[in-house]
Parts: structure tokens; C-alpha cells; sequence
């Protein structure tokens, strides 16, 4: 009898859920903010990447809360296994092939990691992916080899300077007078290295933390003594 | 540099990326850190309090104006809430200073800290998305501190927390994509006036989608499963944050958009048909339960079904007596949560059962769990006695007798096994010699809670004169679309 109400109610919301996201309307020109974006970022924010300047610019606040999410998520991933880590990874050793090619790609990877969280501003990608490429990276040694380790405190400082750097520069612009989060470098030639203001320093704050803070609950969660 | 309202995110941010580093120099520190912010933040909130009243202050951030950037509305509501959440911020600290000795302890100050900023943030912002993200943040914080003691129940409480609160982060997500495929925005301000663009039928599931998400984090009945479990299982200072801020963010948040959006004489009827269900239901579950904290849970939820029955008659009246109600619910849920923590520590058991006789030993703690009960219930000269009344008052203008008697009702059953409660601790029987103490920070904070209920209950004046800009400021969209998008 549940079930048969359960299944009732959820053929209900599912006949709604389809006949709304079937007519909305996707990907057709729009008046709205988003036009105003396309038109107007290259000007405003001296970023040739719309979707980082959209993200660290136009609303660089949402991506200073969704920083706090993920560093929330791996805080209390800690408190919650806290007095439950044990010293050693529980993972048997790889094969040579396996040692040897990781080692190889290891800083290959790292180095990919950081060309996209520097390069945000220009090219597609930015902080979060960035700084995921280099805890994938780290991934990569912790299932080669088992003796390959990370520093906590190490860890520990990246994510807090990195966090730090970001409240920061955001201070910064209210304590010029203007508001919170707000430019106060010069944009430069949009499509250089050294452009848009203040966004390459926040990606690349954001780089740093997402790839200490991964890097982080990976150990956390191998390490964790069933 | 004046306060400005932006500060009520960062400097919490700051401080919470600070902690890691903090506690490589000492724990102390650590602890003190979420301290002196709350103060801070109390102190800046008080000096601010004057003007947001008077107009709204609208802050610009990133500086793009709205609706290109986003944008933070702090008006009456908002101050009259934040000043509210700061204050009990800072006691709730102050009773978690020797409360919480238990490892790892600089996580567990930058979740609390976290807990709070993200309900201040979602009372805060005038961005559909940016509450979603401090949405985002409040929950994730919650789901953390509940299983923070590392038991059994409490690793299933936040398991169950976190299904339902997913749901809910979903549902308003969904709710959010709608809108902003249709009206090309997301600034609060800009939707209310172009909410029209958006078909019937997804205008509805919008609604839909919005009560069902932020009706999770406003206990709304029958969406409160994970409240009983969460209160009873994190940790009292945790319980008394779920009941006196989280709850009231969530439940701002829906009638927020509710009122500026979907404001029809069905849908606050609606809103007033689940407000009675959840107090109803709530009250008779708390009346059953024989754990202390999962009665207070219950009773929680009750009183929020309380509230949205007030907000959804929607008089002025009968608005302002519903912000008071939350004012004095943070304070008096927080008070007995907090007295209960130590009730079960000194008693070791979490039974209603085994309070017995602590009236005697624990005279202290047990008279402010008593004030506490006598406050809740509504009995002067508290001051729960006072926003019952205006609530009942409004209740019998709009004309509607039945809503008035099932009302009482709720406050009936309430009555009794509050009362029931109090009884039971000053029931006499000898306790074994017990020479453990509230510690005095635990005290100071309850005497600091138990002063102002009784000062507002002596001098509603003081509360009172706040509300009409506060309720006004809520039910009165057009003024908040002309602030907004100045």
C-alpha cells in the first residue's frame, strides 16, 4: 500500500519534472544578464574568458562560498573520522609498469594542474579544475606507491594561506573604499598572461586550496582503518 | 572603515581559514577565535540596527549593480533576524567554551562558526544563487556536527539529515534553474518583477520545488523526519544552533520568496493549513517522547508550524507577532537546550525518567530549564507570553475561531509535558552524590538568555517598537523590488 502510494506520488512529480524542463527554453538568445555578460565582459573585467569572469567577477562571491563548501566538506570529513587514521595505507604495492609510468606522468600532471588554474583567465578551466588535475595527480602516487606520503602540516598551511589569500583580496577592495571582492588592479591587454585584474590571483589562491584540500580527503579516506 | 553588512560573511570566512593556522599556536586561541567574531559581529550589528530599520541597505558586492553582480539586502527583517542570530551566536559560544573538550577541537569551532555565517548569509543575500550556496554551507556545517561525537546514532542521524537535506538543496536548485531560464536573473528584486514571464505550470512546480526545499530546513510538516534524530544526537550546543538559527533562516528564506513571488490568497491559505498540521502533529509527537531532547525537538517544530500559521494569515499583525515569535523562540529553545545539556551530563541518561530529583542537587541548571519551559508555554511575565499573545490577538481579528481554538489546543499539549518536565525534576529522591558542576561559562550563558526573556517579558516595548518596520519590510514586496534594484 505504501509502495503503491509512493509510486503514485512520484509518477505525479515526474509527469510535472518532464512537461516543465521539456519547454523551457535553452540555449536561445535571451535578453538578461546573460547578454549583458557576453557583450560586456571583456571590457569590464579585462577577462577573454566569459565563464571565469562570470565565476571570480561577476559573482566571485558565490565562488568564495562554494571555496568554503568544499573546505567545510573536507573539515568535517576529518572531524568525523578523527582517532580513526591509521599510520599506513592498507593498499598492496603496484607493478613496476604501473611505479614507473606514475612517476613519469606525476609532474606532468601537477604541471597541467597549475598551467589551468594560471591560466583561468584565458583559457578554459580554472581553480577548482585545476587544483583537481593536481589531486588527481597525487592519486596517482598513493595508488603506486604505498610509502608515498603527504605532509598534514604541509597540507594544512597551503589551504589557510590559500583560504586566507582569498578573504583578503576580497578585504581589500572594501577597505579602498569600493565594495567587497572588487578589482583594484589594472585590467592590462585582455589575452596576456598578466590580465584581468585580480582574477588570476584568486584562481590561482583557488587552485592551490582545491588541490590541498582533495589531496586531503583522499589520505583521509585511505588512511581510515576499516 | 564603517561596518558594513558584507562583514557578516567575511570576517567569519577569514577567521575560519585563520583557525587551522591558529591551532598550530594554541587551542586556546582556537577557542576564543569564534568569541571575539560573534562579539564583533554583535557589536557592528547593534550600530547598524538604526539605519537598516529606517531604510534598507542595499550592498553592492564585487561592484557590479544589481542585477549584474550580487547583491546583499539588508532591511528590517533581515537586521531585525541578524541581530538576533549574532547575539545568540555569541551566548550559544560562550556555553560551548567548556561544553565541548572533546577532539578535534578547532574543526569543531570552524563548523559551529560556519553553521551560523551560512544562516546569516541566506538571511542576507538578495541573490537567488547566493543562497543556494550559503544554503550549501549551513547544511553541510549541520551534517558534520551531528555526527560530530562519533557514535553510532548520531553517524545515522546525520546519514538521514543528509538524504533529506539533499533533497532539499536539490529541489531549490531546480527552482532556481526555472526561474532563471525564464526570466534571464537571479537577483531577488528583478525576478519579483518578472516573475509573470514564467508559464503557469512552471510557475507552480517553482513553487512547488521551493516549498518542498526550504520547507526541509523550516521543519514544515511532513517534511521535519531528520529534525528529532538531528537535535537529539549532535552535540546541546549544536541543538540549541538547529532550533534558535538554522530553523529561522530556512523558514525566512521560504516565506521570502513566497511573499515576493507567489503571495495568492490559496497559497497562504495553504501555509496556514500546514502550519496547524505541523503543530499539531509536532506537539502530539513531543507529548510522547521520553527523551528530553527529542521532546525539545518536537517542540521546535511546533512552534514553527506556529509561525508559518501567523505569517500565513499575513495581517501586519499578525506578521510582527510571528518575527517575535521567532525572536523569543531562539532565546528560549536555545536556554532550555541549553540547560539540558547539562541536565544529561549531570544525570548520565537522556530519559525524561531520570531527571527525576535533580531539582535538589542541580538547583542552578533546573531553574533555568524551568524558566525556560514557563517561557516557551507563554506564561508571564516572560516574553513568550507576550508574542502567544499577539499571535492569538491577530489570530482572532482576521475572524477565524477554529485556527484560534486549534491554536490553543497546540498550546494545551504543549503546557503539559513542558509542565510534566519541570514536575519530574523537582520530584524529591535522593540522587547519588554527583560532585560533578556546571561549569560557570555554561551558567553565564543561560543567565544571559534567561535576563533578556525576562527584561522583554517585563518591557515588550523594547521588542516590540521593531516590529512593525520588520514586518512591514517583509509583506510589503514593492518596496522591496524599488530597494533592491535601485
Amino acid at each position: 500500500m505504501r509502495k503503491a502510494i509512493a509510486i503514485l506520488l512520484l509518477a505525479i512529480v515526474g509527469y510535472y519534472f518532464i512537461n516543465v524542463f521539456i519547454h523551457m527554453p535553452f540555449g536561445e538568445k535571451r535578453e538578461g544578464v546573460g547578454k549583458y555578460y557576453l557583450e560586456n565582459t571583456v571590457k569590464e573585467t579585462g577577462a577573454a574568458n566569459v565563464v571565469t569572469a562570470i565565476v571570480v567577477s561577476y559573482r566571485g562571491f558565490d565562488t568564495l562560498g562554494e571555496v568554503t563548501v568544499l573546505f567545510l566538506a573536507a573539515t568535517g570529513l576529518g572531524a568525523i573520522l578523527f582517532g580513526k587514521r591509521g599510520e599506513k595505507r592498507r593498499l598492496q604495492g603496484a607493478s613496476v609498469i604501473v611505479k614507473t609510468t606514475s612517476m613519469m606522468l606525476y609532474p606532468m600532471v601537477v604541471l597541467l594542474g597549475a598551467y589551468v588554474f594560471v591560466h583561468g583567465h584565458l583559457t578554459p578551466g580554472g581553480g577548482f579544475q585545476g587544483g583537481a588535475i593536481i589531486a588527481t595527480g597525487v592519486l596517482l602516487m598513493f595508488m603506486s606507491y604505498r610509502h608515498f606520503n603527504v605532509s598534514h602540516n604541509a597540507l594544512t598551511w597551503i589551504e589557510s594561506l590559500a583560504g586566507l589569500t582569498f578573504a583578503t583580496v576580497g578585504l581589500i577592495g572594501l577597505a579602498l573604499g569600493t565594495t567587497f571582492l572588487q578589482n583594484f588592479l589594472p585590467l592590462g591587454t585582455p589575452n596576456d598572461l598578466v590580465s584581468a585584474g585580480i582574477i588570476p590571483i584568486i584562481y590561482i589562491a583557488v587552485g592551490f586550496k582545491v588541490g590541498a584540500e582533495l589531496t586531503g580527503v583522499l589520505d583521509n579516506m585511505l588512511k581510515t582503518i576499516r | 572603515m564603517e561596518f558594513s553588512p558584507v562583514l557578516y560573511i567575511a570576517i567569519p570566512l577569514f577567521a575560519a581559514f585563520l583557525i587551522p593556522l591558529l591551532g598550530k599556536v594554541s587551542k586556546t586561541l582556537v577557542k576564543l577565535t569564534p568569541g571575539i567574531v560573534f562579539l564583533y559581529l554583535s557589536y557592528g550589528s547593534i550600530l547598524l540596527f538604526p539605519k537598516a530599520m529606517e531604510k534598507p541597505i542595499v550592498q553592492v558586492v564585487a561592484g557590479f549593480k544589481p542585477p549584474f553582480g550580487i547583491s546583499l539586502y539588508y532591511g528590517a527583517t533581515a537586521a531585525f533576524l541578524i541581530t538576533m542570530v549574532t547575539i545568540v551566536g555569541f551566548v550559544i559560544w560562550l556555553y560551548s567554551y567548556k561544553f565541548i573538550i572533546r577532539e578535534p577541537i578547532e574543526k569543531y569551532y570552524m563548523l559551529f562558526m560556519m553553521l551560523i555565517t551560512g544562516s546569516t548569509g541566506i538571511l542576507l543575500t538578495g541573490d537567488m544563487f547566493n543562497m543556494f550556496v550559503f544554503l550549501e554551507i549551513t547544511s553541510i556545517a549541520a551534517y558534520s556536527l551531528t555526527a560530530f561525537l562519533r557514535d553510532k546514532d548520531g553517524a545515522e542521524a546525520a546519514f538521514k539529515y543528509l538524504l533529506i537535506g539533499s533533497f532539499s538543496s536539490t529541489f531549490y536548485l531546480l527552482s532556481v534553474m526555472i526561474i532563471y531560464s525564464y526570466t534571464g536573473t537571479l537577483n531577488f528584486a528583478d525576478i519579483a518583477g518578472k516573475i509573470d514571464l514564467i508559464p503557469p505550470m512552471a510557475k507552480g512546480f517553482v513553487l512547488v520545488l521551493v516549498l518542498v526545499g526550504m520547507g526541509i530546513e523550516a521543519e514544515m510538516f511532513p517534511l521535519n523526519g531528520w529534525a528529532p534524530d538531528a537535535y537529539s544526537q549532535a552535540p546541546s550546543p549544536v541543538g540549541a544552533v538547529f532550533g534558535g538559527i538554522v530553523v529561522k533562516a530556512g523558514l525566512y528564506a521560504m516565506i521570502r520568496i513566497v511573499f515576493l513571488f507567489f503571495k495568492t490568497p490559496e497559497v497562504m491559505q495553504f501555509l496556514i493549513f500546514m502550519g496547524i498540521l505541523t503543530l499539531l502533529i509536532a506537539e502530539m509527537a513531543a507529548m510522547r517522547q521520553h527523551q528530553i531532547k527529542r521532546m525539545l525537538a518536537f517542540s521546535s517544530i511546533g512552534q514553527m508550524g506556529l509561525v508559518i500559521i501567523a505569517l500565513g494569515i499575513g495581517t501586519m499583525g499578525s506578521t510582527s507577532a510571528a518575527l517575535f515569535q521567532m525572536f523569543n523562540h531562539a532565546l528560549i529553545k536555545s536556554l532550555l537546550f541549553f540547560a539540558a545539556g547539562y541536565l544529561v551530563f549531570h544525570s548520565g541518561s537522556k530519559q525524561i525518567e531520570d531527571l527525576e530529583g535533580l531539582g535538589y542537587d542541580k538547583p542552578v541548571t533546573s531553574f533555568f530549564f524551568a524558566v525556560g519551559a514557563l517561557a516557551i508555554i507563554g506564561l508571564p511575565p516572560f516574553s513568550g507570553f507576550w508574542s502567544k499573545l499577539l499571535i492569538l490577538v491577530s489570530v482572532a481579528k482576521a475572524g477565524d475561531i477554529a485556527i484560534l481554538l486549534l491554536i490553543l489546543t497546540g498550546s494545551v499539549i504543549e503546557a503539559i509535558y513542558y509542565l510534566r518536565a519541570v514536575v519530574k525534576l523537582y520530584t524529591r529522591k535522593e540522587v547519588p552524590d554527583n560532585v560533578r558542576r556546571t561549569p560557570i561559562s555554561g551558567l553565564v550563558a543561560m543567565g544571559i538568555l534567561a535576563a533578556i526573556i525576562l527584561y522583554v517579558g517585563l518591557y515588550p516595548g523594547v521588542i516590540e517598537k521593531w516590529l512593525a518596520p520588520a514586518a512591514n519590510n517583509l509583506l510589503n514586496a514593492a518596496d522591496y523590488i524599488k530597494a533592491g534594484l535601485f
